[in-house]
């Protein structure tokens, strides 16, 4: 019994785009350069021809998986709620598109359907009966900001335990791991006009905070927002002074931070500060007790780099991977962790020579999540 | 996301009718990781040497059907506009472009989200226009092309 180890295509997502892989393609590479990774992981939008994929698709897709000795783990699915443009989808329409969505993950196989963070409970126990008849889980991410102490897992929490279902559930993201903005977004920044002493002390505070040095940040809880809402929150704060309340202080700490230690700053550094409200310090021993409910988990990371001295080993130095993998073991987690690389859209500002490159990404995590799964349980300490 | 390669470099064209040039057309893709339905797709904000071109004189070509207006495509709303697939806006400019390099300012939106979100009353009742950064997320800035005027007259 052990962690098994698979990709989200997300990973490949530019790599799609320029037509440098297709999705046979992208299926082979998992199965050929991964050291043994045979989890598969897509989202309906982006690999299939949607909503309906033709007929003949199915024979192609199930060839591709016996040939390169893969496994559908989960599908991941949207909720765009203004599709009718005449009104705004009820939750129920919301739910069909749901059910129907999960009817299309039951046709190719996979295991487990992962809805966004967003998506209230309510519609996804509309859709569980279905799920149940089909026998596929359907999985709440719980990508940063949001925490595995929130509301958002609390509710799923207190759904199975008062029904017993065994259908619903989450799918942490590793994002509520990372504790510092990838340096790769700061290059961005700062060719973007930021000037790198605001990098320098955004990351200086989220390390404080990180090894419990500080706590200016300990008291913001930004758990029930996503990352998106929060950075266009943001964006609205600086413009018209207005914000939600429970995040309003938090914006106006960030933007002090700013005017009192950097000089000739500009709107972009604000931004830049900002980031540090982007983290969920959540601390790896949370997944234990929600072991049971975990149906796949997203990998996520920004920028595998070699670490200094020990070439062919790689790490995410804005992650902590090594905690919650140790977690993972000690609980007896055997599900998937599924490469999830994110960090392609901070190189896209430059020139087609400069892109990164997704394929070498992936495979620099895959080595990093062998070595960490394969490494052996320290020993108690000794009485 | 793809800041700079939302356009095809070498896709800037007039369109003619009759021999007549009656604006100009672009390869675009998508804003982001993943399709949308077609019905999401609110237009684009686009100047081109400063004059700016608004929603009502764009066409979007997807999915091999004639050119459809903004307006047609909010009716569009079980066909969808696949990740993996290149769309032609066309604009309407009589005379079209002169020959040479332009400067396109360009920015896609789409009402595609994650999940609801307060502002969304509102743009069912009065949708966005494009430039401002709604249905632009994950490309909250304009972004400046300079693009070859390839012409396609026979």
């Amino acid at each position: 019994m052990t962690i098994k180890r698979g990709v989200s295509l997300y990973s490949y997502q530019q790599t799609q785009f320029f037509k440098r892989l297709d999705l046979e393609g992208q299926l082979r590479e998992i199965s050929e350069n991964l050291g043994g990774a045979d989890g598969v992981e897509l989202l309906d939008e982006m690999s299939l021809h949607y909503p309906e994929p033709p007929a003949e698709f199915d024979r192609q897709w199930f060839g591709w998986m016996e040939r390169y000795g893969l496994v559908p783990v989960t599908m991941d699915v949207f909720h765009d709620v203004l599709q009718f443009r005449d009104h705004v989808m009820t939750y129920h329409e919301s739910a069909e598109r749901l059910i129907h969505d999960i009817k299309l993950a039951k046709r190719l196989g996979f295991k487990n359907v992962r809805t966004l963070a967003t998506t209230p409970v309510e519609i996804m126990v509309e859709a569980l009966p279905v799920a149940e008849e089909l026998d596929i889980r359907l999985g709440k991410e719980i990508h940063q900001p949001i925490t595995l102490d929130g509301q958002y897992v609390t509710e799923i929490v207190e759904h199975v335990r008062n029904t017993g279902t065994e259908h619903l559930g989450i799918v942490p993201d590793f994002g509520i791991f990372a504790f510092r903005p990838t340096e790769v977004l700061l290059d961005w920044y700062v060719r973007h006009g930021a000037q790198q002493a605001t990098c320098d002390l955004v990351v200086e505070l989220c390390l404080e905070t990180h090894y419990g040095q500080g706590n200016a940040l300990s008291a913001i809880d930004m758990s029930r927002h996503t990352a998106g809402n929060i950075r266009s929150g943001f964006t609205r704060f600086l413009k018209t002074g207005e914000a939600e309340p429970d995040v309003a202080p938090a914006f106006a700490l960030m933007k002090q931070l700013v005017d009192d230690n950097v000089p000739h700053h500009s709107d972009i550094d604000y931004t830049v500060m900002a980031e540090a409200l982007l983290f969920s310090r959540t601390k790896p021993e949370e997944l234990k007790e929600l072991l049971p409910l975990i149906v796949s988990i997203h990998g996520k990371f920004l920028n595998m780099s070699e670490i200094p001295g020990r070439p062919g080993h790689y790490q995410d130095i804005s992650f902590d991977y090594e905690g919650p993998i140790r977690a993972l073991k000690e609980a007896g987690y055997d599900g998937y962790i599924n490469s999830e690389y994110e960090g392609q859209r901070y190189w896209q500002d430059r020139t087609e020579a400069d892109l990164a490159d997704e394929v070498d990404q992936v495979r620099r995590h895959q080595e990093m999540l062998r070595r960490l799964i394969d490494a052996p349980l320290d020993p108690p300490a000794a009485a | 996301m793809f800041d700079n390669f939302l356009i095809r470099r070498d896709s800037l064209k007039n369109d003619y009718q009759g021999g007549v040039a009656t604006g100009f057309q672009l390869a675009v893709r998508h804003a982001n990781y993943r399709g949308v339905f077609l019905s999401l797709h609110n237009g684009y904000y686009i100047a081109v040497d400063g004059e700016e071109f608004p929603r009502e004189v764009q066409t979007f070509e997807i999915n091999g059907q004639s050119p459809r207006s903004f307006e047609e495509l909010t009716t569009a709303v079980w066909e969808h506009w696949d990740y993996d697939d290149e769309a032609i806006l066309h604009v309407a400019k009589p005379g079209g472009l002169a020959p040479g390099d332009h400067e396109i300012a360009f920015q896609q939106s789409v009402l595609a989200a994650y999940g609801y979100l307060p502002t969304d009353e509102e743009w069912v009742k009065h949708p966005p226009v494009p430039g401002h950064g709604e249905g632009s997320d994950k490309t909250p800035d304009i972004v400046t092309y300079r693009l070859p005027l390839t012409d396609n007259q026979e």
